[in-house]
């Protein structure tokens, strides 16, 4: 068994939990969270570069520092982009298949797209019946 | 790679953020949890608070790294009381940019 986990934006998540329900997987768990990733949290960076010259004082506006920086004598506060994480238990020879197809739904080429965490599971055990490994995720 | 779990006190969290940020690791993930410990909870007088709020962040790091990201943790969550916190790792097999759909970190 495997652990997908896979951060992505908000507004994928119901395409995302279509596309899991036709591959026959459509257990999940959903979490809000908040990341930052390369950009270190700046929303504004593929903006910035599509905005025609023309708009550039109205729109090129870059996050900065707040009061928390001062308040806290921080030199810069950390920015966070909100997101949500899919976690999916599933078995071994649908992990290709199941990335794949997350990647295929989420990817729109710009940054903040998310990532995909593959990670391995010992066990797993169905409350209700005491299921164990396999047969509690089939 | 190696997944990183640190449960940390949520006022250490700015600070533990820009100390990976100087050091080369931007890239992570936070969410608020609740949560207790071995002392189960915190006993302010008459008054005991079962869960306590914390920040859990969630980094996934190459393997040779994770010691200096756990490192940056330890100096910067480290307040020397109880309810500092606690940090898990864990392996990764595989990491994709879902923008690239390349499998890399």
């Amino acid at each position: 068994m495997k652990e997908i986990t896979a951060i992505i934006r908000r507004d994928k998540v119901p395409e995302t939990k279509k596309v899991l329900e036709e591959l026959g997987y459509p257990s999940l768990t959903l979490q809000s969270v908040e990341g930052r990733g390369m950009q270190k949290g700046d929303m504004c960076v593929d903006m910035d570069d599509e905005m025609p010259e023309s708009f550039c004082t109205a729109v090129r506006l870059k996050p900065t520092s707040s009061t928390y920086a001062l308040e806290h004598s921080l030199p810069k506060v950390a920015l966070f982009v909100p997101k949500r994480m899919l976690t999916m238990i599933v078995p071994d020879d649908l992990v290709t298949k199941i990335v794949k197809s997350l990647i295929k739904v989420n990817q729109t080429g710009r940054h903040g797209d998310g990532k995909i965490f593959v990670s391995p599971i010992e066990n797993a055990i169905r409350i209700r019946t005491g299921e164990k490994n396999g047969e509690s995720i089939a | 790679m190696k997944m990183i779990r640190a449960f940390i006190r949520p006022e250490k969290e700015q600070e533990v953020v820009l100390a990976l940020e100087g050091a080369g690791f931007p890239s992570l993930t936070k969410m608020p949890v609740f949560g207790r410990g071995k002392q189960k909870g915190l006993q302010v007088g008459p008054v005991r608070y079962d869960e306590l709020p914390k920040t859990l962040i969630m980094t996934v790091v190459d393997d040779e790294d994770a010691e200096k990201v756990i490192g940056l943790i330890r100096d910067k969550a480290w307040t020397g009381f109880i309810g500092d916190g606690k940090v898990f790792v864990s392996p990764v097999e595989a990491a994709y940019t879902v923008r690239t759909g390349e499998a890399i970190l």
